[in-house]
């Protein structure tokens, strides 16, 4: 499957989850599709933690769901954030791992193993149980029920090409960014983000 | 296999035999808790073993060991936004490798982060491996505009609260500095 059309149909069933995004492919898409400035935080600058950063908001909002995406030259870069992951075991996070064997934010250079990196693998050995991994879009659309609308932590490595046109990074400063989903926060949960 | 309370309550064990103190630990965590953290993303350090213990087996927080510092930096930076008090808990050589994580995420986002941290390669410090911290930890921290302040003895724990709170003021990170007569209960 394409980049954009795994990220298109998947922010077709986007419903009230809280979105984080990662560096560059998956942050320009998920705006030049969305549009959306509030659930999403784009985590442009997240070298391997926009999961981190996306358990860190499930934690907080157990009532929330949240769904963190990642890329394989983060995982490459930080495959031990699935032992953390899989101690929290939050039953809110979804970690979708986008795979296209580059550093796709990065004129797509060549990740290291990109031939024999077995990212599902990888999670289940670190005793991630709820692991899928979908190369066909028609088999995530068969899947995702199971893998993303049931409770439970899951990992869904999702298998790409290599993008060659980009839409560009959404138009925000850091800051807007954190204030306009802090301010979403605040206004559907109890909870407050910033102080007076 | 030990549970993780078991593999815990040894790990006291290992730092009571090594000098440290379990009050003052205990009295950091307390400060914390009253600081209003409920979270602690904590990597270890000798120094601290017994302020990781006692934050892992105390119910009032989630205590979440992780695999890097970074990953720390990355939860309590996603906590912060769930409106979820946090410290970020680790070693010296610990905080060195975060220089990324600070200035990209809480730096350019605005977002705030609380940090605490052994103060390595001091004069009682015993281990060679540290010496580059002594030399260089400051040095780093100062070259990032890093806020930090070092808790010199028991006197000035309330130190631990007030930088939590700063760092939420100015929306930056702020770094404790932990020493090694502090954690020993000799400061």
């Amino acid at each position: 499957m394409t980049y954009y059309e795994c990220i298109k149909w998947l922010a077709s069933r986007w419903t009230d989850e809280l979105v984080v995004t990662s560096a560059g492919t998956s942050s320009e898409f998920w705006y030049d599709i969305t549009g959306d400035t509030e659930r999403v935080f784009y985590l442009e600058a997240s070298m391997s933690l926009s999961s981190m950063f996306a358990a860190g908001i499930a934690y907080g909002l157990k009532d929330k769901r949240v769904w963190a995406f990642s890329g394989d030259g983060a995982f490459v870069m930080n495959a031990g954030m699935l032992a953390v992951e899989q101690h929290m075991a939050l039953p809110n996070l979804k970690h979708f791992m986008i795979s296209n064997r580059v550093y796709g934010s990065t004129s797509n250079v060549p990740l290291p193993g990109r031939e024999s990196n077995d990212y599902a693998a990888i999670a289940r050995a670190f005793g991630v149980s709820r692991v899928f991994s979908f190369k066909d879009l028609n088999d995530l659309k068969s899947n995702f029920g199971e893998a993303v609308s049931n409770p439970g932590y899951s990992f869904i490595h999702l298998e790409v090409q290599p993008v060659n046109d980009r839409p560009g990074s959404p138009p925000m400063d850091g800051p807007e960014l954190k204030f306009r989903f802090g301010r979403n926060i605040e206004n559907i949960s109890n909870k407050k983000v910033f102080s007076s | 296999m030990d549970s993780i309370i078991e593999a815990s309550q040894n790990s006291t064990e290992r730092a009571n035999q090594s000098g440290y103190s379990r009050k003052i630990a205990q009295e950091i965590v307390d400060i914390c808790f009253n600081a209003g953290i409920s979270l602690a993303a904590t990597l270890p350090d000798d120094w601290i073993a017994h302020t990781i213990a006692c934050f892992e087996q105390d119910s009032r927080f989630a205590h979440i060991p992780v695999n890097r510092e970074e990953s720390a930096i990355g939860i309590c930076s996603g906590a912060f936004l769930s409106g979820t008090g946090s410290v970020a808990l680790m070693g010296a050589s610990g905080l060195m490798t975060l220089v990324y994580a600070i200035t990209k995420i809480n730096y350019t986002y605005e977002i705030p982060v609380f940090l605490m941290a052994t103060y390595r390669g001091s004069l009682d410090d015993g281990a060679k491996f540290h010496v580059s911290n002594g030399l260089y930890l400051e040095n780093v921290l100062n070259s990032i505009n890093l806020t930090h302040t070092i808790i010199n003895n028991v006197m000035e724990l309330s130190k631990i609260e007030e930088a939590y709170h700063h760092s939420r003021k100015i929306s930056r990170p702020t770094v404790v500095l932990l020493p090694k007569r502090l954690l020993q209960g000799k400061g």
